[in-house]
């Protein structure tokens, strides 16, 4: 028995920890407090199965896991390597903070089938930890669709027919996706005669059988196929996803599914075409352009949102975007960056997210312009909003510092100035939108805004300077303030330690595995 | 012991069924475990004919001890053996999943519906263990006329289907017929082992050509290829729900099954592939019933019509797959007989759960499905996600031969339509997803009670979610393990010359 639990055994218990926790969620639907704690015990388990396979794979490399034979010469197969691993990690140690979040967010607004929820999360889950550690393309298409397919109920969560079209906007785009890299998929093994991700990339040998001109398709149906990662013009089902309860907003739709998708772009680029075919190809460059593209307009939306969490799905985009452009340069230094971008974004992302349902469930504000002196009677939620704002700018204090510098120290590595351009035009373009937000929820007061918005005057008077500080009125409360304000203090940390969960490590190691010898 | 299973396979169902229609006058609650004791013979028998098969190569059976030219053989290889399995599993599940059904839908006529549709099973099993053409047709007109008079039984539109799909299945069985005779005038035998030693030197005769094109356009229309798919939506949406379950995945999957054995058994794949080029008209024809199959299901508010015009689309993934004829593909075709025999039977169970609880097969009746009859709805989830190809059901890996023998023959058409298929798969079933899922959608009732406040129904009888439980279970398993099924039974079933 101490053999199944034995470190070549690890990547399967943490694919089945989150398909048991579904199971005992489903089974304990009737009983509440149960069914949470069960979330809580498997994410926490999740999270420790994760975390115990780093030292591992820092020290001996790879750990390889089959299953058993899928199709000729395709096995059911994971193997967790640093990359996957850093993805693993972020998604796993956020799950166990979004459920801790969840029981406080789901009961304080006494959402419906809670049940369902619980489920599809837990789910969705077993989706992302299985593309994390897939070892071949058709491994990983299996866990993509169950990640796209678990996600849908809780995208129409609330039912209403704003919610159910959105959810139908959803499956248009991903699962339109997914055939697109299923057929990407089957060229790929129709030219290779295998899926498995090599580290120098499986299709450099097939330049001859295979014109550039199909190879350079190819590629576009499997960027198509990752619509996850809400590239433009594919991301329009991102903002429509925004009405799904915030827990699902903050862990899917801005570390789960969103990453999920850019971490199959990565492996993509990095592990299927590798780094020369790209160079060969041109494809760096216009993967490159179509990011840049990305961060500018996306911003562009950003500004002119009113709904908050609207304006965190936009700036989701811009910010999946620096990853896609990051490893679009193919220098060494900005994989780095867009790999440490995965988890840095995540835990600064989820935080916004968190804010801005923390908010909504108490004080039922759901646009920036009623946010007027939020951050008084909300004053640790705003405050944590404020460092996730910061660290979506990238100032120095803040993990998204680490990884834009690297991203940025990568353009100029390559010699391509001009995305170094836009990576500091998307930064400055990020405090446009994000400081009015900050500047609503402190001052208020200030005349210039109070005579602008004369139709929302009654809420005002709710939140005047009279009103006590309201976010640790209930217990219930405590439920959504303690995990932002931990993964707040995590994105200080990760700045200032960006070892921490030996995440730089393991991107050291995933870079150095790409480009060989750095 | 061996040696008698294809006579078994065969003789105890039918006595059975003869059985059941003269004791069922005195002896109505004798017929369901008759009948199950029936299938579960088959059931075994099969199982022990494929692994005999498996261990020692073909079985040769002759019936009456007259040797093959002039008498009948049954003759099993791996492709009969598979296709025995499948006929018999189904049935047997089919047969246990009805009881409950027809006593709701037919209480007047059990004793007839038992002892017809063993009838059915018995002259499916026929027309998958049968090595002579002419016995074929016997079997397969078996098979036709208790599926006619079956289909007759159900609501009131069904009599008239019935008779539409009664004269175009003749027509078909006739020119099938025909085809059969041309072939006997020119070789003066009926024997398919034996005709295919003979055919090859009269292969640039006219009378062989015309014979082979009667032969498949009979098929044709048996198997209900666009656009001779006419008579099967009605037929199949208004039969009484068990039966929808037994004749609509089994009949088209039998008769694709026929067209393979036909078309590369008797006739040499060369003859079919190069010399007549039939493959090209079938791999368009294929593509073209899967776009139709796939429109054509999405309009329909009827969640049986739409199944129907789902196995419009899914003939045409069958058809196209023989047509692209390379290895992959037929691996794919052959395999993909089996998951859609399954995935479709599974899915009329549901409609036959909702039929049994709630009085329709609209796809309105499957209001809040997902609260109400949890278990039916986590099975027509698999049901759902294997016809759409989510793996890891077996809908998938099916496409994925199909989809890779169509990219290496270079098809692109072909793999287009799947592929455009598979997302108005997803359009359809998430249409039925929403249905069963949100019950808040329209207004704010209670979740239990419609618009009328009529309570909703409760979770079908045991004896209904068994087998389609079981069916569920399989449809992951045969995708889990699709490997040993390929490599160890579907690779041998690939007829010589590929």
């Amino acid at each position: 028995m101490t053999d199944v639990f034995s470190i070549a055994y690890r990547p399967m218990w943490a694919i089945i920890w989150p398909a048991l926790t579904a199971l005992f969620i489903l089974c304990m639907g009737k009983r509440p407090d149960i069914r949470e704690s069960g979330t809580l015990m498997g994410s926490l388990t999740l999270c420790f199965t994760v975390l115990s396979m780093t030292p591992v794979v820092l020290k001996n490399g790879p750990i390889q896991f089959t299953w058993f034979n899928l199709l000729p010469g395709i096995d059911f197969a994971f193997r967790v390597d640093a990359l996957g691993l850093i993805f693993a990690t972020t998604s796993s140690c956020l799950w166990i903070l979004v459920s801790v979040y969840s029981i406080g967010y789901m009961r304080t607004l006494k959402e419906h089938a809670q049940t369902r929820f619980y489920f599809s999360f837990a789910a969705a889950l077993l989706g992302a930890i299985g593309i994390a550690f897939a070892a071949n393309l058709v491994t990983m298409f299996i866990f993509y669709e169950i990640l796209t397919i678990s996600t849908y109920p809780l995208v129409a969560h609330e039912e209403s027919p704003e919610a159910i079209s959105a959810g139908h906007k959803y499956l248009a785009y991903l699962l339109g996706g997914g055939v697109f890299f299923l057929i990407a998929i089957l060229m790929t093994y129709h030219w290779a005669g295998t899926t498995d991700f090599g580290y120098q990339g499986i299709l450099k040998p097939a330049l001859g059988a295979a014109s550039q001109f199909s190879l350079q398709i190819v590629f576009f149906c499997f960027l198509l196929g990752f619509a996850k990662a809400a590239w433009m013009p594919v991301h329009a089902w991102l903002p429509s996803a925004m009405v799904a309860p915030t827990p699902v907003s903050a862990l899917l739709h801005a570390v789960a599914v969103v990453k999920a998708g850019v971490f199959g772009i990565i492996r993509i680029v990095c592990h299927i075409y590798g780094i020369d075919l790209m160079q060969t190809l041109g494809l760096g460059l216009v993967l490159a352009v179509i990011a840049a593209v990305t961060i500018v307009v996306a911003n562009f939306y950003a500004i002119g949102q009113n709904n908050l969490k609207r304006m965190l799905a936009y700036s989701t985009i811009n910010q999946l975007s620096f990853i896609i452009l990051g490893v679009a340069l193919l220098s060494p230094m900005s994989v780095t960056g867009a790999i440490l971008h995965i988890p840095f974004h995540g835990f600064m992302k989820i935080t916004l997210f968190l804010c801005a349902g923390a908010i909504t469930a108490i004080t039922g504000i759901k646009t920036i312009s009623e946010m007027k002196g939020v951050g008084r009677v909300m004053p640790i939620t705003m405050g944590a909003f404020v460092i996730g704002a910061f660290g979506m700018c990238g100032a120095p204090p803040l993990a998204g510092f680490i990884s834009k510098w690297h991203i940025a120290l990568g353009a100029v590595e390559s010699g391509q100035l001009f995305f170094l351009l836009i990576i500091c035009a998307g930064s400055l373009l990020d405090v446009v939108y994000f400081f009015p937000v900050i500047r609503t929820a402190f001052f208020a007061k200030m005349p210039a805004y109070e005579t602008l918005d004369i139709d929302l005057e009654p809420k005002i008077e709710l939140y005047t300077e009279k009103k006590p500080v309201i976010e640790n009125k209930r217990p219930l409360y405590l439920f959504m303030i303690v995990p932002l304000a931990v993964t707040a203090i995590f994105s200080i940390v990760y700045c200032l330690f960006p070892d921490t969960f030996g995440i730089y490590a393991l991107a050291q190691m995933a870079v150095k595995n790409t480009f060989g010898g750095m | 012991m061996v040696q008698q299973l294809p006579a078994i396979i065969l003789v105890t169902p039918l006595v059975t069924s003869i059985i059941i229609f003269f004791t069922g006058w005195r002896y109505k609650r004798l017929a369901y475990p008759l009948t199950l004791i029936a299938m579960s013979v088959c059931l075994l028998s099969s199982v022990f004919i494929l692994t005999g098969v498996i261990n020692n190569g073909q079985l040769q059976y002759l019936l009456g001890g007259w040797p093959p030219p002039w008498g009948i053989e049954y003759r099993v290889d791996h492709l009969n053996a598979i296709m025995l399995i499948l006929v018999s599993l189904l049935g047997l599940l089919t047969a246990t999943h009805a009881k409950k059904s027809i006593e709701q839908e037919l209480p007047e006529r059990t004793t007839l519906f038992w002892s017809l549709f063993i009838l059915l099973i018995t002259g499916l099993l026929g027309i998958c263990i049968t090595g002579d053409l002419f016995n074929l047709f016997v079997l397969l007109e078996v098979a036709s006329l208790s599926g006619y008079a079956l289909i007759a039984m159900g609501e009131k539109k069904a009599l008239y289907a019935s008779f539409r799909y009664i004269i175009i299945g003749t027509i078909g069985a006739s020119f099938y017929l025909l085809g059969v005779g041309h072939l006997y005038i020119a070789t003066g035998s009926l024997n398919m082992a034996d005709l295919a030693q003979l055919l090859p030197e009269l292969l640039h005769s006219k009378t062989i050509l015309v014979g082979f094109a009667f032969i498949l356009l009979g098929l044709c229309i048996k198997m209900a290829i666009f656009p001779m798919h006419v008579w099967l939506p009605d037929a199949y949406t208004y039969a009484p729900s068990a039966v929808s379950a037994a004749v609509a995945p089994l009949m088209t999957k039998v008769m694709a099954y026929v067209m393979i054995r036909v078309m590369f058994t008797v006739f040499q794949p060369e003859f079919s592939i190069m010399l007549l080029r039939v493959t090209d008209i079938m791999v368009w024809s294929g593509t073209f019933a899967i776009l139709f199959g796939a429109v054509m299901a999405l309009s329909q508010n009827d969640f049986k019509r739409m199944l129907s015009y789902i196995i419009v689309a899914e003939i045409g993934y069958i058809i196209g797959g023989i047509g692209v004829a390379n290895a992959i593909a037929l691996k794919g075709a052959i395999f993909h007989i089996v998951n859609d025999a399954m995935m479709m039977t599974c899915l009329f169970f549901v409609a036959g759960h909702i039929m049994h609880q709630t009085g329709g097969h609209r796809i309105d009746d499957f209001k809040g499905m997902f609260k109400t009859m949890p278990v039916t709805a986590a099975i027509f989830t698999v049901g759902a996600l294997a016809i759409i190809g989510v793996p890891p059901t077996c809908g998938f890996f099916s496409k994925w031969y199909l989809l890779l023998g169509g990219i290496k023959a270079q098809q692109w058409g072909f793999v287009a339509a799947l592929l455009i298929c598979t997302l108005i798969n997803v359009a359809l079933f998430f249409r039925v997803f929403d249905k069963g899922l949100f019950i808040h959608t329209h207004g704010n009732g209670p979740a239990h009670t419609d618009f009328t406040g009529k309570p909703l129904a409760g979770e079908a009888p045991l004896t209904m979610l068994i087998p389609a439980f079981s069916l569920a279970l399989v449809i992951i398993l045969a995708g889990v393990f699709n490997q040993f099924i390929v490599n160890d039974v579907i690779s041998f079933a690939i007829p010589l010359g590929f």
